[in-house]
């Protein structure tokens, strides 16, 4: 059951009707109920147990760390105690407490990596089986993953490590946990939700508000427009052009150019119909994109795409490297040898390295992604090392830095650093990514772009020309948004504008949307993590 | 405070770091200057940054940051 299927739908509406049907203080049960429900239609019913598991451990893991910490300040209350004496209690609570965090991690990080890792090892032993007697008996094993695996294993295992840096209490009830981990629209791709948010956000009165049901609604249209109009029209092209033999320079860059808003219309359009949706049953969820492509820089586009993983990797990969006690033994060596502004280099350069290549392995287990960390380390490095070559570069060239060209030029740079990423992972292997780069770089043949060929990959003149409105339309709806609500605008127009408006949005889709014969729904690309 | 004051501005020069609030939130200061004040402040006041304090109201303001260095001061 997809998000964007008929059966959704009933799901939703059956669930609504009951949820507003209960009284205020079983709605959660109610939620509860139904993203069990949800998480066993969608997924693979026999992986259901790992996600009672991980919550299970982290939820009591989280509970064994409070109960540790309440009791050592019972003991600093002591009377008599001096600084060294608290600082031994103190020292002693924290080691009990690492321990179970260790314990729990291992667990919950465990049962992530195998479901990430075996078809590898199935793969492997398959090759030993081959050499030793010929056979190869283990590809027939089917491996499942559990639906959502990453993302609930970041969304309880930061929760876990908020209650370890004392950031808040731990949740007593397991249900009410189990419920921030398994609440259906974050669970197959997100947001990662931070358990101060959402958790707290699910213990609210869940009221119905009709204001804010509209406005969920409307967010579910916008989410649907991008995915069903312009991802899923794109990937016919894209995966026509990719899975095609060698193509002209030309063919693979307007590829590329597909391919950047493709992911970006599936992720944050699947995003917008979630959020929506959770809209509707009066619980917010985080923001996940912030119109990436208008960033001018790469670290300010990370902090624009895809947002809670990049503040999860912030706060619970990058800080604990910068604090680490041997990270800060490298800095105070670098100091002593070496410049100020090397040493501010060397303090960002292998935090910086480690989380962009864990952010890697965490979008895929192949060396592409493994590069793609590396390259985006590397971007993010740059752009913070050397500001102040940049902005000597710009006053030398007496460069006005407040023109719209200016950051117009700054904007398609950062987009171009996109695609560059994209091109390392889409392809699917780096030795497809080489005859792209070589193409573009020797055999580019832009003619091509005029003559007819680019109607040879699935898509005509016409859904051209319909995806090239599409994207208008995306621009100029993502600038409004950049400025005000556009929901808020909407509701205080004239009803028949705004009727107009609704009825335009949902025929659009209805009319304009790619399913029916001869296309399928596709899958949302970030569904696989 | 004046070394704090001091520090956060060879960190980013051009910003009145006695009056500037908010300086992570409004971006004026990103993960990356954080990580390289961490040391710095460590060896200046002689105290250790534990992730307990790893939260972007620490680092909001030069106050902000000298009220943590306090309370670290104290334990």
């Amino acid at each position: 059951m997809t998000i964007t299927s008929v059966n959704f739908m009933l799901f939703l509406l059956v669930l609504f009707l009951v949820f507003y049907a209960c009284s205020v203080k079983s709605r959660w049960k109610v939620l509860l109920a139904g993203s069990v429900l949800f998480y066993l239609l969608a997924g693979a019913k026999k992986l259901f147990p790992c996600i009672v598991l991980t919550s299970a451990a982290v939820w009591y893991g989280a509970r064994r760390i409070g109960a540790l910490y309440a009791e050592q300040e019972e003991k600093l209350k002591a009377e008599g105690l001096d600084r060294s004496g608290k600082r031994a209690i103190k020292e002693q609570y924290k080691s009990r407490a690492k321990r179970i965090l260790m314990l729990t991690l291992v667990w919950c990080v465990g049962i992530l990596c195998v479901s990430k890792f075996a078809k590898y090892a199935v793969l492997y032993m398959d090759r030993i089986s081959m050499a030793v007697n010929g056979t190869a008996p283990f590809s027939a094993l089917k491996i499942l993953v559990p639906l959502g695996i990453s993302y609930y294993t970041f969304s309880t295992v930061g929760y876990l490590l908020d209650v370890y840096w004392k950031r808040y209490e731990p949740e007593k009830s397991f249900w009410r946990f189990f419920l921030y981990a398994i609440y259906f629209p974050h669970i197959i791709q997100g947001p990662i939700s931070r358990y101060n948010l959402l958790g707290q956000e699910l213990k609210k009165e869940l009221r119905f508000d009709s204001r804010r049901a509209a406005f969920g609604m409307e967010l579910m249209l916008w989410g649907l427009f991008k995915k069903l109009v312009i991802a899923d029209r794109l990937n016919v092209f894209v995966s026509a052009v990719y899975n095609g033999q060698d193509q002209a320079g030309s063919i693979f860059l307007i590829a590329m150019l597909f391919d950047a808003f493709q992911i970006y219309t599936d992720f944050s359009g699947y995003t917008d119909i979630v959020r929506g949706v959770s809209q509707i049953f009066g619980v917010e969820l985080e923001q996940n994109f912030n119109h990436p492509f208008f960033s001018k820089t790469v670290p300010e586009y990370w902090r624009r795409w895809h947002m809670s993983l990049g503040s999860w990797f912030k706060d619970y990969v990058y800080y604990p490297c910068s604090v680490s006690h041997w990270v800060k033994q490298i800095n105070r060596k670098a100091k002593n040898r070496f410049s100020e502004r090397a040493c501010r280099l060397v303090a960002v350069i292998f935090p910086v390295y480690v989380t962009w290549v864990l952010t890697g392995l965490w979008h895929g287990t192949g060396m592409t992604y493994l590069c793609w960390g590396i390259y985006y380390g590397t971007l993010i490095t740059i752009s913070s090392a050397f500001q102040p070559e940049f902005r000597a570069m710009t006053n030398s060239l007496r460069i006005r830095t407040e023109t719209f060209f200016w950051q117009l030029f700054r904007m398609l740079r950062t987009f171009c650093c996109f695609m560059g990423g994209r091109v390392l992972t889409r392809p699917g292997s780096l030795h497809n990514t080489k005859i792209i780069i070589k193409n573009i770089l020797m055999n580019l043949q832009p003619m091509r772009l005029f003559d007819g060929t680019i109607c040879s990959f699935g898509l005509g003149r016409l859904p051209l020309a319909l995806i090239f409105c599409s994207l208008v339309v995306l621009w100029v709806v993502s600038m409004l948004q950049e400025r005000m609500s556009v929901r808020e605008a909407l509701e205080k127009q004239n009803i028949v504008i705004r009727w107009v408006i609704l009825f335009a949005a949902i025929f659009s889709i209805l009319i304009f949307g790619v399913y029916g014969r001869g296309y399928d729904v596709v899958a949302f690309m970030y569904q696989a993590y | 405070m004046e070394k704090i004051i001091e520090i956060l501005s060879k960190l980013k020069s051009g910003v009145d770091f006695h009056t500037a609030e908010r300086i992570v939130t409004d971006k004026i200061i990103d993960s990356i200057d954080i990580a390289s004040l961490i040391t710095q402040l460590e060896d200046t006041f002689d105290i250790e940054i534990g992730m307990e304090y790893m939260e972007n109201e620490n680092f909001d303001s030069a106050a902000a940051i000298w009220e943590m260095i306090q309370e670290l001061q104290d334990e």
